[in-house]
């Protein structure tokens, strides 16, 4: 009977792979030495992995930091000279779906993408792998709880002019689509007011939502919108972080897109199985990522509570528009 | 044919041809296609058409005008401020007797190496209206905290401290160049001090003073780096963060406006830079400075020496010491916060040990160290052959090399960045995406400072030993070798580092053309800034600003060992 439920056992484990790299050419990936990602995952999380990448299979993780924004116009511009220098990227939807549209990032695969719910799955990009979730977020060493809003509306409050972080609407693509999917948890008119009254209210803007998580951090602005996992990641170094809890909050998948002319082809496909692995998922919600790998939890306080609601995408044009509409509302 | 072939067969000739060719392409090559860019309907490597509609739209937007104002009055401001601080300063040191004026006057060089990307990021730390480290300090105390850096008199201030090093060294010359007999006489007619530094004194150095104002109105007008760090999250517009806005910072990103701007700030800069040169030929138009030798008398300044040695350490405080102490001190914290006892007690190291792990920053350091070592040497040598044309020989054309050399030097960095990005692109030799186009940039944007500092040096070589040289018999090259290049080494040393420390912290012009694999320390500082990995930065910040210190001490020991031998 043991024998049996130990062979049941190895067969299982051979065949849904708990080693990481089931579809990936390890010697091949080897031999390319290395692969190159761009991203806008924080630098420290990704070098977590780099060094388990390393060790495990030999090959060096080249990681480039940004925003998705800049990520997608070094992207393109790359291309459009001819040279695709990146093997894959972790961006967000819309961006990789019009890169997938001008044939710079291929179709992504790997056995991995079934240990995600079938939902989250995207048949061209894969699984919404992580959400990251934008909501109000304060430095308790500068905002006691009972100033702190309660509601989305009170960062109205002509107390707070002038003195909340945000990303710049007309330039982060991630800010955009956020501010545009905001009548989906509070109806259009709502949403549009609250929409012009952040504008009115001048809040200090910034190039992407990491630098607004820096300026609370930093207690030179305590207050605004960024992402909630910074409480977390933000925590380990001792910083006192909490949110706003309403009652849903936006937030937008993340994705992985994989170069149409890879440089290091394997090297490419085994980063991206190990990137989906429960190994590596695990470390990303260590750190406060909400990943959504079935039997990884996210380490936020009363993650479990958030109501997500992800964004709708936009595309061109879309952005485009919505650019136009809030340089009225943020920069008139 | 055979006329060409026998001009082309004098070696110098041959140089002057070839040189003349490279120059014309470096500075021509990126202009040309800043224009193309600037009229053309696609992006880069988009098939497309020509066009007006780029310029339409630029100039049919208010906003265009509304960012003109802001970099006139921006540059303006940084421009004038800058002045008056060296103005100051330099009379002090120079000037008068005021105690420990000759460490203060090394001192206020300090900040031309330091880059300028974390004088900029140390001054937000220290005035940010929330938690500025000053700001803090003005609280705990008079219960007021009176500064906000996010605005145009920020921003301003802060770029005058940028700038201030460069307008001492214009007017601290001139000051020690003075004739004093001018003065003297009107001291004899009895003149009191204040009445000989008002009628005498400013009126003789006005063209430095111009001088210095027009060159740092330009700099200012150009510069990416404080802009970058406070205009950008202050919702200012300049020109350089409008270009830097369409070419990198938005979504699709539009190089046909970023180079509309580009060409846009190149008219405004070209136009300044007329001015200066029109007024440092006034300059020697003015010059008391003969074959006599003398040093202008040390004013007096009896119960007002401390007070005088104080304001001008005062001013060096804001532009050295702050800067670098408040970058030390991030570097040290866990994480960037107003320090206070208890983040004291848990000072780190940690960030300095990230650094030797961390091989995007060791990789960045291998490119600035090969880009500033490489770059700095072909940048000099390059500039000694020009120079050497232009001042010691008479070929017809030498006045259109010297021109053509000068070019780039009123070629703002973010649009030469441009026109280059648009140029090599998908040049046939595939520099784009490497540390070349880095180079290519590097050269051509600051070969006019190596010009400069070997000109200077190749002026005061005596053509009698060339000729001497030549009727013992020696060739033109060996005569270059043997002769010229041992006589011109000081200047090209000084040159070499000067060069080499620009190299090593370039921003303006790297962030628009560098690629993730081939990644300086300038846009690896602003990506950590905008990380938030303020420690990392402040560790890389401390460093470059070591490196670049000890390349001026080796240089000075040079200079001293040579003149010494």
């Amino acid at each position: 009977m043991r024998g049996t439920f130990l062979l049941g056992l190895g067969f299982f484990l051979l065949t849904f792979g708990l080693s990481p790299s089931a579809s990936a050419d390890v010697a091949g990936a080897k031999k390319e030495g290395k692969v190159v990602v761009y991203g806008s995952l924080e630098t420290g999380t990704v070098n977590i992995l780099k060094k388990a990448f390393k060790e495990r299979y030999g090959v060096d993780l080249e990681y480039w930091w940004s925003s998705s924004t800049k990520i997608t116009d070094r992207i393109t511009t790359e291309f459009r000279a001819g040279k695709q220098l990146f093997d894959v990227t972790l961006n967000h939807r819309p961006l990789l779906k019009i890169m997938k549209k001008e044939g710079i990032v291929g179709t992504l695969s790997s056995p991995a993408f079934k240990f995600f719910p079938p939902e989250l799955v995207d048949p061209e990009v894969g699984p919404a792998y992580r959400h990251v979730i934008i909501g109000i977020l304060y430095n308790q060493a500068y905002i006691k709880d009972e100033q702190a809003p309660k509601s989305y509306e009170d960062i109205l409050n002509p107390k707070w002019k002038g003195k909340f972080v945000m990303a710049d609407p007309t330039r982060h693509t991630t800010t955009i689509q956020w501010l545009a999917n905001f009548h989906k948890i509070m109806g259009k008119e709502r949403a549009d007011r609250f929409i012009k009254g952040l504008g009115a209210q001048k809040p200090v803007l910034v190039d992407s939502i990491t630098p607004a998580a820096q300026k609370i951090l930093t207690g030179e602005v305590p207050i605004g919108f960024t992402f909630t996992k910074y409480i977390v990641i933000y925590g380990k170094e001792g910083a006192k972080l909490d949110y706003v809890k309403v009652d849903k909050m936006l937030g937008d998948g993340q994705y992985m897109g994989v170069s149409s002319k890879p440089p290091h082809p394997n090297a490419a496909q085994l980063f991206i199985d190990y990137f989906l692995s429960e190994e590596a998922m695990k470390v990303l919600a260590d750190v406060g990522e909400t990943v959504t790998r079935r039997g990884v939890y996210p380490a936020l306080k009363d993650a479990d509570k958030i109501k997500f609601v992800e964004f709708d995408e936009l595309d061109e044009k879309g952005f485009a528009e919505k650019t136009q509409e809030y340089r009225k509302i943020f920069f008139q | 044919m055979k006329g060409a072939v026998g001009f082309l067969g004098q070696p110098v000739y041959l140089l002057f041809a070839v040189s003349g060719i490279a120059l014309a392409f470096l500075s021509l090559y990126p202009t040309f296609f800043l224009f193309y860019g600037s009229l053309r309907s696609t992006p880069i490597g988009v098939p497309g058409e020509f066009t007006w509609s780029n310029y339409i739209r630029v100039y049919s937007d208010p906003e265009t005008y509304q960012l003109l104002a802001n970099t006139l009055l921006f540059a303006a401001g940084a421009s004038g401020l800058s002045v008056l601080l060296a103005l100051v300063l330099a009379w002090i040191t120079v000037r008068t007797n005021a105690p420990f004026r000759r460490m203060l006057e090394l001192t206020a060089v300090v900040p031309n190496i330091m880059p300028s990307l974390l004088v900029a990021i140390s001054w937000v730390l220290l005035l940010n209206p929330t938690n500025g480290i000053v700001n803090e300090f003005s609280r705990a105390t008079l219960g007021i905290a009176p500064f906000n850096v996010y605005g145009l008199p920020g921003l301003i201030y802060v770029e005058a401290l940028v700038l201030t090093p460069l307008a001492f060294l214009i007017i601290a010359a001139a000051l020690r160049g003075m004739d004093p007999s001018l003065e003297e006489s009107a001291k004899t007619l009895g003149s009191g001090e204040a009445g000989v530094a008002v009628r005498i004194t400013f009126p003789l150095i006005r063209p430095a003073i111009l001088a210095a104002a027009s060159l740092n109105f330009v700099r200012a007008a150009e510069t990416f780096d404080t802009p970058a760090i406070i205009a950008l999250p202050a919702r200012i517009e300049v020109f350089t963060t409008k270009i830097f806005r369409e070419a990198i910072g938005s979504f699709p990103a539009n190089h046909n406006l970023a180079a509309t701007y580009g060409v846009g700030l190149l008219t405004l800069t070209l136009f300044f830079v007329y001015l200066y040169r029109r007024l440092t030929s006034q300059v020697e138009r003015y010059a008391t400075v003969t074959g006599k030798g003398f040093r202008p008398n040390l004013i007096d300044l009896r119960g007002w020496r401390y007070p005088a040695s104080l304001a001008a350490l005062l001013i060096l405080v804001l532009m050295v010491i702050l800067p670098i102490l408040t970058l030390f001190l991030v570097s040290i914290m866990p994480y960037y916060q107003t320090p206070k006892w208890h983040i004291l007690q848990n000072l780190t190291t940690r960030h300095y040990v990230s650094l030797l792990q961390d091989d995007r920053i060791s990789r960045a350091f291998q490119n600035s160290l090969f880009l500033a070592v490489v770059g700095a040497t072909l940048c000099i040598f390059f500039a000694a052959i020009i120079s050497y044309l232009t001042v010691k020989t008479k070929i017809v054309g030498r006045g259109l090399l010297d021109s053509l050399a000068f070019i780039p030097w009123a070629f703002p960095g973010a649009a030469l960045a441009i026109g280059i990005l648009w140029a090599y692109i998908n040049f046939p030799i595939p520099i784009y995406a490497t540390v070349w186009i880095l180079m290519v940039a590097y050269v051509t944007r600051f070969l006019p400072y190596g010009l400069r500092s070997v000109s200077s040096t190749i002026i005061q070589i005596q053509a009698d030993l060339e000729e001497a040289s030549a009727t013992c018999g020696a060739g033109f090259f060996a005569t270059l070798r043997r002769i010229l290049i041992p006589l011109m080494r000081p200047g090209m040393v000084a040159g070499w580092v000067i060069l080499a420390t620009f190299f090593v912290r370039e921003f303006s012009c790297s962030i628009f053309l560098y690629s993730p694999g081939a990644e300086p320390l300038g846009p690896l500082l602003y990506f950590y800034y905008q990380e938030g990995s303020f420690g990392a930065m402040a560790g890389v910040g401390v460093l470059i600003t070591l490196l670049s210190v000890l390349m001026v001490i080796g240089a000075r020991a040079f200079t001293r060992a040579e003149i010494a031998g």
